[in-house]
């Protein structure tokens, strides 16, 4: 009936396929109830978690401003909220600025 | 011998290698390559002297080219400026690169034409980077007039790439477009797709989820939040996140199933794949693995009209002198190095380990694919993993796991990003369900790898 190749019919399924799958998705993410996407907890560094390395992966933050943020967490026993890296030496209110949104508390 | 351009190459580069230990002089060296040349024709004949010899010529020829490479012309803007005054320059030249916006600033870099000082003006060369405090946009090829202070870069891998100077400019006042295009036609048009391909992912999905599409299908990285590239460092899986010899094959293969349906000729079919495939290499950058993979495609689609057998070691290193021949510095770049090493790994260890643990023995297909999935990767950690120890001080060993699961769905991601791309010219009404499949693929992608970084013992920095 329909000439078609191997690989005719296989990128027929495949968009098929991936269309298909995306209606499912939709139809699931309509059924759950408004949250927040789920990207943002994917992109954020939990600031009272993060190791030394994974703070230092922030532009801006670099060797001795991520040990203090750690010896401060250790001192007051975590954050309480993400403007208290105020009170780290080398973050300015400029810099917060810049880093805030790479952080969470959770 | 069966893989000839292969030994070529190796001497080629170990004369690249030896660039940096012989402070030798180069006419001399050039003398020494025309009496080999002209020996070598006379010996044309007699096989192992010849090869002997021509092996000779090419770690000469690495030699030369690398020496060659260091030498700064003398037209060169850095030697007409001061970079320790607080002099202020005004330049002429072209934008070369695709102009990035970040936070108000422009970054791009300008081919120079000429310079002006207070006390000199004259015509000059070179490359530099510019930061413009601007949000005018910007077309590559534009020639401009810039004005402000010079300033070495504190980064090696400029230099590297040439560019030895970086100007900020702070005012628009200092900045002028002028009514010229220097810019080269295919790669305008190749900048034009890109930013085309862009849009259509940053208007159809998530702006994260459009950062990792861009990464992996356009090879820009510069939208990835720091986490995931750590994260995906942490499991030895970043490599996803460029643009890879499986990219070029997809666009090979999609060209030629397209032609093939209008039942075009296979060599007109061939001839558009390579015109394509130059296109892509150009939107993405041009960088090594992608140059790397488009040489190789090139290769394998000219091998049966020149009615030769493909072979993938000739092929791979075609692509390696074709990239050295430019710049030989390039050897010396993390990416080339990493590229090139899992892929020779892949060639010819999995092979070896494939048969060592008799996985042609596995009656049931998909413990048959998994077992040669792990193989692959192992193949690839084993080539990589004291490069990558010894460049970014960490060892993974979960790599060999975690490229298990992340490969397949990375794989699936660069397809909905290509079928995203033919979903918004020929299906757009179905555009909405690509979108919903792509992002619950990139979420299941990074979820997997956040969870895998997790693991005890996942990795360790050294």
């Amino acid at each position: 009936m329909f000439n078609l190749t191997r690989q005719e019919r296989q990128v027929i399924l495949f968009l098929l396929s991936v269309a298909l799958f995306g209606t499912g998705v939709k139809l699931f993410s309509r059924m759950l109830p408004a949250k927040a996407c789920v990207f943002e907890d994917i992109t954020k560094i939990n600031l009272n978690s993060a190791d030394k390395n994974l703070l230092m992966a922030v532009p801006g933050i670099q060797d001795k401003i991520a040990q203090r943020i750690i010896e401060f967490r250790q001192e007051h026993s975590g954050f309480s909220s993400i403007e208290e890296l105020r009170q780290i030496k080398g973050i300015t209110n400029a810099r917060l600025e810049k880093i805030k949104n790479y952080f969470s508390l959770r | 011998m069966k893989h000839p351009l292969a030994l070529f190459t190796l001497f080629f580069c170990l004369g690249i290698i030896s660039a940096g230990w012989l402070a030798v002089i180069l006419l001399p060296l050039y003398f020494l390559a025309a009496s080999l040349i002209i020996f070598c024709t006379k010996i044309i004949n007699k096989k192992p002297a010849f090869n002997i010899f021509l092996l000779g010529l090419f770690f000469l020829s690495g030699l030369i080219l690398a020496r060659v490479d260091t030498q700064i012309p003398r037209s060169h803007i850095s030697n007409f400026i001061d970079t320790y005054g607080r002099q202020v320059y005004t330049v002429k030249g072209f934008i070369k690169s695709q102009p990035r916006y970040n936070s108000g600033q422009a970054v791009f870099i300008c081919r120079i034409q000429a310079v002006k000082g207070s006390v000199f003006s004259r015509a000059c060369c070179g490359d530099i980077m510019v930061r413009l405090k601007s949000n005018k946009s910007l077309l590559y090829g534009s020639a401009v007039l810039l004005r402000g202070g010079l300033s070495r870069p504190y980064k090696n891998y400029l230099s590297s790439q040439g560019i030895y100077l970086m100007m900020s400019v702070k005012n628009e006042a200092d900045f002028i477009i002028l009514n010229k295009n220097y810019g080269f036609w295919l790669q305008k048009f190749a900048f034009f797709l890109k930013e085309h391909i862009e849009s259509i992912f940053s208007k159809a999905v998530h702006p994260l989820c459009a950062a990792i599409l861009e990464a992996m299908i356009l090879g820009e990285k510069r939208n990835i939040p720091p986490l995931i590239i750590n994260s995906m460092m942490r499991t030895g899986t970043v490599h996803i996140l460029v643009v890879s010899g499986f990219n070029v094959g997809i666009v090979a293969f999609l060209i030629n199933l397209m032609l093939k349906a209008l039942r075009v000729p296979r060599r007109v079919r061939f001839a558009a794949a390579i015109f394509l495939l130059l296109i892509y290499c150009l939107a993405t950058g041009g960088s090594n693995p992608v140059v790397r993979a488009t040489v190789m495609a090139i290769v394998f689609l000219l091998a049966p009209i020149f009615k030769r057998e493909p072979d993938i070691a000739n092929s791979l290193s075609i692509a390696a002198f074709f990239i050295l021949s430019l710049n030989p510095r390039q050897l010396f770049d993390i990416g080339f190095q990493l590229s090139f090493l899992s892929v020779i790994f892949i060639v010819y260890l999995y092979p070896k380990i494939k048969s060592f643990c008799r996985i042609d023995s596995l009656k049931i297909g998909f413990l048959k694919y998994f077992a040669e999935a792990m193989m692959v990767s192992l193949a690839a950690w084993l080539g990589t993993m004291g490069l990558v120890a010894y460049y970014f001080k960490i060892f993974s060993p979960i790599a060999v796991l975690a490229n298990i699961f992340i490969v397949p769905l990375a794989t699936l991601i660069t397809l909905c990003g290509f079928s995203l791309v033919a979903a918004n010219f020929i299906l757009h009404p179905l555009l909405s369900f690509f979108s919903a499949t792509t992002e619950f693929t990139v979420a299941l992608l990074l979820k997997t790898n956040a969870l895998l970084a997790n693991l005890p013992g996942a990795y360790f920095y050294l």
